[in-house]
């Protein structure tokens, strides 16, 4: 199977080859290698969301008991044509009061740190498109322009309720920003790099000859991935944290006044950096492209990584179907309450498993380190929002 | 001779524009800072001001600073343009779209005047002391290891002093932003 | 065992159960998908009039007069009715034109509930939409007539009992004639002058 395996790169420096071998000069088949990585990189992950939007929509249902959409096409695949055609062709709006330029911007500032992300993704053993030594922070700071694009979403359509949503829908990015960071620096921290394949070189090899050493598997690991799973949801707004996006709320929040191609622009951005965060979830905890179980190392890496993200993001729309939206307070409360103090919890567990020498007792006292914390916040939290007496504070 | 500049630039990336690969940036910077200064409408001022930090973060990426550099996008565009936004929003909402002249006062020439005698101190005292003279080290192999190595060996007093400060800052917001118990 | 976020697993395996279940239990999708599995509706649900013939000809079997007492009790005046006429001018018991506007028709039944010759009666199609606005929403008396095996189909009962109806009135109608035939028989015979017996 190392043919399969080694299958995308023989086959790309086949075709530079041959090109080659017409005479096109060196600089050409450069600037090709480079085009041809990222085409390919762009395509299957503006595939992944073309299938995610209509698979999304099946599962919801069938999770609810209905049929999902199953007329166009067999079992109703080709749906995303449809919508295609349906988003190409709808009139695109703009208020007359609105900052045009602005307004303009704001789709394709979204867009692309969402298409940027995906350059240091290991996709497969020795197939990352960008090799840079601080891949981690070169993530979290292209993906900071993402909530530049919704304040500017928000801001251009000259809409009170937008800029309501907008304001929201920032406030909820930063607050779930840091869990997430620092549950990616606590990989960094175990591994000792800021590169992507080196934390998953340092998830290679298996225990007792068969159990993966995935930082997954392990209590601050599980932990820390919860984290980075929660923090996920939270930054590419989906349920529960839809909140800036849901009907039913403020309209669409900072997407009130957008139709047509630039809807379906943020539309696509919200699910290629779900699927971008997936693929980060995966290498940092799941061990990327390496398999769970010594003799499944057969299926080429780039499969294992491509169906660990389809696995995630299954997760992710099982969880939309199950959780009820919350509400902006209890959102925050959340994150600044729960998430944070977890995270600091797991970065302790997380050291102290170290430095305790990564034994039996090393994991005992890394599970207690997490479980502590959990259990009493945890119960702060459910006295929290009890019902009692009503108290008014003005009118007496 | 186009080709010649092409074959260069694709073997070594740096080389690319030659010079340019710094100075196109920070000609972007200059202008980005320029517009958010001369700006009427103040989100739009606000959003220039971030395009010129992004072109910062460009210009120490290609200055070979990767580090500071993405730590720049992360902190400048990421939270302190967040946080003018905010302050925009959350203070006058109402009279954004005319903010009133940009350049009033002593007028532009004043205002010139000011920031070129600024510069000039700066870089008189910049290129007077040691640190235009020392020789630059080489590039470290593993950058990002080598800045937390020093960071946690040579300058850790600075780091732990900078924690207890960002823990007071935090402190002290969540207690302003406390709740008042009837 | 309640930790916190319990209620968060018991929410997600309720719903994998429902995702794993729907494949194999039957009963638990719900979905009718029009237009392949039609609803089943009620034997007396309506839409719209239509008009009864008997037997195989249309026009010939056609069970109108024109008395045109629907026309009159129509409440949103949706019929419209021109009595036909023959060569000489005389008037015919049978409708030139009969039209119902459906767009107008609000399906009040009472057309049919006052019609004396059990000639219009309510049929269950409802998918009678079309693009043009209101010209192929009237529809005239070739688009209203449909067979009484037709009628049989829809409504069962209904059927049975008209037709019974009828049949019975058929009978007593023969009956009366055959009866006032044997009548006027005997009367003609009794009018009779009495033949002397033959002359020999």
């Amino acid at each position: 199977m190392d043919l399969l395996e080694r299958a995308p790169i023989e086959l790309k420096s086949w075709l530079l080859n041959w090109l080659g071998s017409f005479g096109v000069p060196e600089w050409i088949l450069a600037v090709l290698s480079a085009v041809t990585v990222i085409g390919t990189v762009i395509g299957v992950f503006l595939g992944l969301f073309a299938l995610a939007s209509v698979l999304e929509r099946k599962i919801l249902a069938r999770a609810q008991n209905r049929y999902g959409p199953n007329r166009v096409g067999p079992f109703g695949l080709f749906q995303p044509v449809a919508d295609g055609i349906k988003m190409i062709t709808k009139e695109d709006l703009v208020p007359r009061a609105a900052d045009r330029v602005v307004h303009f911007l704001a789709p394709v500032v979204m867009m692309v740190p969402a298409l940027m992300v995906l350059a240091i993704l290991p996709y497969g053993r020795d197939m990352v498109p960008a090799e840079l030594d601080a891949g981690i922070l070169y993530f979290f700071a292209v993906g900071a322009g993402t909530e530049v694009a919704v304040f500017m979403a928000g801001w251009a359509s000259n809409n009170k309720y937008s800029v309501l949503g907008a304001m929201r829908a920032i406030a909820q990015m930063i607050s779930y920003e840091i869990p997430l960071v620092i549950a990616a620096i606590i990989t960094a921290m175990i591994s000792g790099s800021l590169s992507p394949s080196a934390i998953v070189a340092a998830q290679g090899g298996f225990a007792f000859g068969f159990l993966p050493q995935w930082f997954a598997l392990t209590p601050w690991g599980f932990t820390a991935c919860l984290l980075f799973y929660i923090g996920a949801l939270a930054e590419s707004n989906r349920s529960p944290f839809d909140l800036p996006e849901g009907e039913s709320e403020l309209v669409a929040g900072h997407l009130t006044e957008y139709s047509g191609f630039k809807y379906a622009t943020f539309f696509m951005a919200e699910y290629v950096g779900m699927f971008a965060v997936c693929g980060m979830l995966v290498t940092l905890f799941l061990g990327g492209w390496q398999a769970p179980l010594p003799f499944l190392a057969i299926v080429p890496t780039w499969c294992w990584f491509l169906g660990k993200i389809c696995f995630v993001a299954f997760t992710m729309i099982w969880v939309r179907a199950t959780l009820p939206r919350l509400r902006i307070d209890h959102l925050l409360a959340f994150a600044w309450k729960f998430l944070l103090p977890m995270s600091f919890a797991a970065f302790f567990s997380a050291a102290c498993w170290h430095y305790a020498g990564r034994g039996p007792l090393a994991w005992l006292l890394s599970l207690a380190i997490v479980a502590i914390p959990y259990l009493i916040l945890g119960a702060s939290f459910s006295d929290r929002f009890s019902v009692s007496r009503r108290t008014y504070q003005f009118s007496e | 001779m186009i080709r010649e500049f092409l074959k260069t630039c694709c073997a070594d990336p740096s080389k690319f524009l030659g010079d340019w690969f710094v100075l196109l940036p920070a000609t972007v910077l200059l202008l980005a800072a320029a517009a958010s200064v001369v700006m009427r409408n103040l989100i739009h001022a606000a959003l220039c001001l971030t395009l010129s930090f992004i072109a910062l973060g460009i210009v120490f990426i290609a200055l070979g600073a990767e580090f500071v550099g993405f730590v720049q996008l992360l902190v400048y565009v990421g939270a302190v343009a967040m946080i003018i936004v905010f302050a925009i929003l959350l203070t006058r909402p109402e009279q954004l779209a005319r903010s009133g002249s940009a350049l009033s006062g002593f007028g532009p020439a004043g205002g010139a005047a000011v920031g070129f005698l600024a510069l000039a101190v700066l870089l008189g005292f910049i290129f007077s002391s040691p640190l235009a003279k020392k020789p630059l080290p080489p590039p470290a192999s593993a950058p990002v290891a080598a800045i937390g190595e020093a960071l946690m060996g040579d300058h850790v007093v600075a780091l732990i002093a900078i924690g207890v400060l960002l823990t007071a800052s935090l402190v002290g917001a969540a207690v302003i932003a406390m709740e008042d118990k009837p | 065992m309640n930790f916190p976020g319990s209620g968060i697993v018991k929410g997600l395996a309720v719903t994998a159960r429902n995702m794993v279940g729907s494949y194999f239990e039957k009963d638990r999708l719900t979905t009718e998908q029009y237009p392949e599995e039609r609803p089943k509706l009620p034997e007396n649900s309506r839409s719209f009039p239509f008009l009864v013939y008997d037997g195989e000809d249309a026009e010939a079997g056609m069970r109108c007069v024109s008395c045109k007492i629907c026309e009159k009790e129509c409440p949103p005046q949706c019929i419209f009715i021109i009595q036909d006429r023959d060569a000489a001018g005389k008037a015919l018991k049978r409708p030139k034109v009969f039209d119902i506007d459906i767009s107008v028709c609000m399906s009040c039944q009472i057309c049919v509930e006052v019609c004396p010759f059990e000639s219009i009666r309510m049929d269950t199609d409802y998918g009678l939409s079309s693009f043009d606005r209101f010209g192929s929403l009237v529809l005239d008396k070739a688009k209203l007539l449909k067979s009484n095996s037709y009628y049989q189909s829809i409504h069962p009962t209904e059927a049975a009992e008209t037709d019974a109806r009828l049949e019975a009135d058929r009978k007593k109608k023969e009956a009366a004639a055959s009866a006032k035939a044997a009548a006027a028989q005997k009367a003609t015979k009794a009018a009779e002058p009495i033949k002397p017996e033959a002359a020999a």
